[in-house]
């Protein structure tokens, strides 16, 4: 069936002088039906999932078959999982993933309105990429980093078309966290910016204007109080599990600070205290030497069954306060 | 009167273009997967002629926009003006209190509607949607709002009060409202006139078992209980959703498992009824293939079903002080037999007596099925929501034209 047919009752309707369908108003802000999500990791992943659950239609690119296929591996377990949680069930996930898409080839993004990348944080990836997508890409395409500490003004740069760039922190887990900060660069049109705060809405997330600064808000926050609790730790004041008991209880947080830097990934938060300290140059914001040992060590967390806490093939938590 | 109806749900619309004098569906149909792609538009004209359309809907208000000009259409439509559509009717699903009947909408009306969206979060903004996009493309047309809660705003307090404290009744609105109030009237009001009593002497109860199932129990036309309450959770079990259920047990489960709200309310909607217990399937016809077949968690959730419909039986029977019918409608009341039989299986004490081979005998009318010497009416009688709002809406409409000339 030609995917078009229902224009043609409309056209019989103009024919016979019914009155033309109201045009759409140019101006106003519309949801997206179709995005690119560039780089599928753990983010990419949740971002796809999250996109495909509200309806909207996704491809995903990646840069070989094989990572291609562990993306939709993933996107799937993530889903069985929340299966065997009673969150979804078998014909959500058949909906889910019927909207998912693959391919390893770029100009396959060249007439979708809305380009997410989500990258591992590294600027000059990120900056060669979008490069790459702009020649490609319709010049209306908006495009999206999902970045958590690099500069949207910087990778924007890369583009001819800075101010249809904009930057979306998504949190992790995607589908479940409800916060996204909407990062304007500062070459980002309002515009856009409006268009992708609705976008954000649409996706049944509630939308925080950030201007482009190191850290945003959320990594900004959270890491000096990870880094802190290590720090604490170090000094021998509590053990892990005292401190991120101490920080649950008394501040109602369903992970303490330990065990959510072991679910960051502790190369991860080393890299993003590192950026915070090497931007802001504020003593403060200087990695503990003990997550940098942990680091050397390869104990980088949940994802190695090792941190600050042990960790079983379910990523549960076995044997408290190992960090020495 | 010739009016259009419209159903708007989260992603999809169904109508029914109706000529309420003659009772004939002049057109009906349904647009689906709005907002996606590869959107659907199924279209029936009252002589046969069927369409099927793909394409693109990126909203309500284009789903709307192309109903019109299907029914608008030379080859398919069946009229040649939109000022042929002399109303609109709109399931809402959500009145809360302030809607205790069909409403013409105005804006006061949309404010209304507005403060319901709080109550059913999941119905209502689709419903709102749909008359907003109706409004704009037919600007003269009057609309009429027809609730599912309605019929059963005749509920006494004692019967929808929960035992909560009262200021949660007070702040949030919680308490027994109901839902399916469209079947329960028609098959209610049906129910009389095959009595060929008035209907306010008659006591009936509605079975309306289908994709969601509630019962309702109808003291001389009104509603006096129903089984759904705050939300259609409750009551019977269904598909996938639980019914009754101790609520402290949901917090242990919570609990137990970690669970949060989403994934509870998950749990409790789709993963429980029928689908839940049996391990099988959610559908009705599968529950009871595997049930004849030995499968005994399929033939528990069959038992389990049947038993509650029983036991509402016996309680709207002593609510009511009396008994004079029981229907049976929806998808699984009016094609399933071995429902109907189950659930009036030792009822003989009330006077319900059935003849097993009227219950078999298959039919899409309305017919009794109860032995002769029953003195309690059982009765098929197949819904037809759609044709209520019409009616609801033809009345409103007539009552205005009336007031104002």
């Amino acid at each position: 069936m030609e995917p078009n047919e229902l224009s043609s009752i409309i056209n019989e309707k103009l024919r016979s002088g019914g009155g033309a369908l109201n045009p759409p108003d140019s101006e106003s802000i519309t949801d997206f039906l179709r995005i690119v999500v560039v780089g599928v990791g753990t983010m990419g992943q949740g971002i796809a999932q999250n996109a495909s659950q509200v309806g909207i239609d996704v491809l995903l690119i990646e840069k070989n078959q094989e990572s291609l296929k562990a993306s939709i591996a993933g996107i799937e377990e993530n889903i069985n999982h929340e299966i065997s949680r009673w969150a979804k069930t078998e014909s959500d996930k058949k909906a889910i993933m019927s909207r998912i898409v693959g391919s390893v080839d770029f100009s396959d993004a060249a007439d979708k309105p809305l380009v997410i990348e989500a990258l591992p944080d590294n600027l000059e990836l990120k900056k060669t990429v979008f490069s790459r997508l702009d020649k490609i890409c319709n010049p209306d395409t908006v495009f999206i980093t999902n970045t958590s500490t690099l500069s949207v003004t910087e990778i924007a740069a890369a583009t001819d078309r800075e101010r249809r760039v904009i930057g979306l922190h998504f949190l992790n887990p995607v589908t479940k966290t409800s916060v996204v900060e909407v990062v304007r660069g500062l070459k980002t049109s309002n515009r856009t910016f409006e268009r992708i705060r609705h976008f954000a809405v649409q996706l049944n997330k509630t939308p925080i204007e950030v201007f482009e600064y190191p850290g945003y808000v959320t990594t900004r926050i959270i890491l000096p109080m990870i880094n802190e609790a290590m720090y604490v730790l170090m000094e021998g004041v509590a053990s892990a599990e005292g401190i991120d008991t101490a920080l649950k209880l008394g501040y109602n947080m369903e992970l303490g600070p330990l065990a959510l830097a072991d679910q960051m990934g502790l190369d991860e938060v080393m890299i993003w205290m590192e950026s915070l300290f090497r931007e802001l140059g504020d003593l403060k914001y200087r990695p503990c030497p003990l997550l940098r040992k942990m680091v050397r060590a390869g104990h980088l967390g949940k994802k190695t069954d090792r941190g600050f806490f042990n960790y079983d093939e379910n990523g549960r938590i076995i044997r408290k306060g190992v960090a020495e | 009167m010739k009016i259009l109806i419209l159903n708007c749900g989260s992603s999809s619309i169904k109508y029914q273009f109706i000529e309420t004098e003659t009772r004939i569906v002049l057109a009906k149909g349904s647009v689906e997967r709005i907002g996606m792609k590869g959107a659907i538009l199924n279209h029936q004209r009252h002589d046969g002629d069927k369409v099927k359309l793909v394409g693109e809907i990126v909203d309500h208000q284009v789903g709307v926009e192309y109903i019109l000009s299907i029914l608008l259409s030379e080859n398919h439509g069946v009229i040649k003006d939109r000022l042929e559509i002399e109303a609109v009717g709109h399931r809402v699903v959500h009145g809360g209190e302030r809607f205790t009947g069909s409403v013409l909408i105005n804006e006061e009306v949309m404010d209304g509607l507005q403060e319901c969206i709080e109550l059913a979060p999941l119905h209502n903004p689709h419903n709102i949607k749909g008359i907003r996009a109706s409004q704009r493309l037919l600007p003269s047309v009057p609309m009429v709002g027809v609730f599912d809660t309605a019929f059963h705003h005749t509920l006494p307090d004692y019967a929808f009060n929960y035992g909560l404290p009262y200021v949660l009744y007070k702040r949030y609105g919680i308490r027994r409202y109901g839902f399916h109030g469209s079947s329960h009237l028609y098959v209610s009001q049906r129910a009389a006139v095959l009595l060929e009593k008035p209907i306010d002497t008659v006591n009936v109860i509605t079975c309306h078992l289908g994709n969601g199932c509630s019962m309702a129990a109808v003291k001389g036309g009104k509603s006096v209980d129903t089984t759904m309450g705050f939300t259609p959770v409750e009551g019977l079990l269904m598909g996938t959703r639980c019914g009754d259920l101790d609520p402290a047990a949901i917090l242990h489960i919570m609990g137990q498992e970690g669970l949060s709200l989403s994934e509870a309310n998950a749990m409790l909607n789709k993963h429980s009824g029928m689908y839940g217990i049996s391990g099988v399937s959610s559908d009705m016809r599968e529950i009871i293939q595997e049930a004849e077949k030995g499968h005994p968690r399929a033939k528990l959730a069959f038992d389990v079903f049947c038993y509650r419909v029983r036991k509402y039986i016996g309680a709207y029977a002593a609510a009511m002080g009396g008994l004079d019918a029981i229907v049976f409608t929806g998808g699984i009341g009016e094609n399933a037999p071995q429902v109907r039989a189950a659930s009036l299986i030792g009822l003989e004490f009330l006077g319900v007596v059935l003849d097993p081979g009227l219950n078999t005998w298959s039919s899409q009318s309305e017919r009794a099925i109860h032995d002769q010497n029953s003195k309690v009416a059982v009765i098929v009688i197949p819904t037809n929501e759609e044709l209520v709002i019409a009616i609801d809406t033809d009345r409103i409409i007539s009552e205005k034209k009336k007031a104002t000339s």
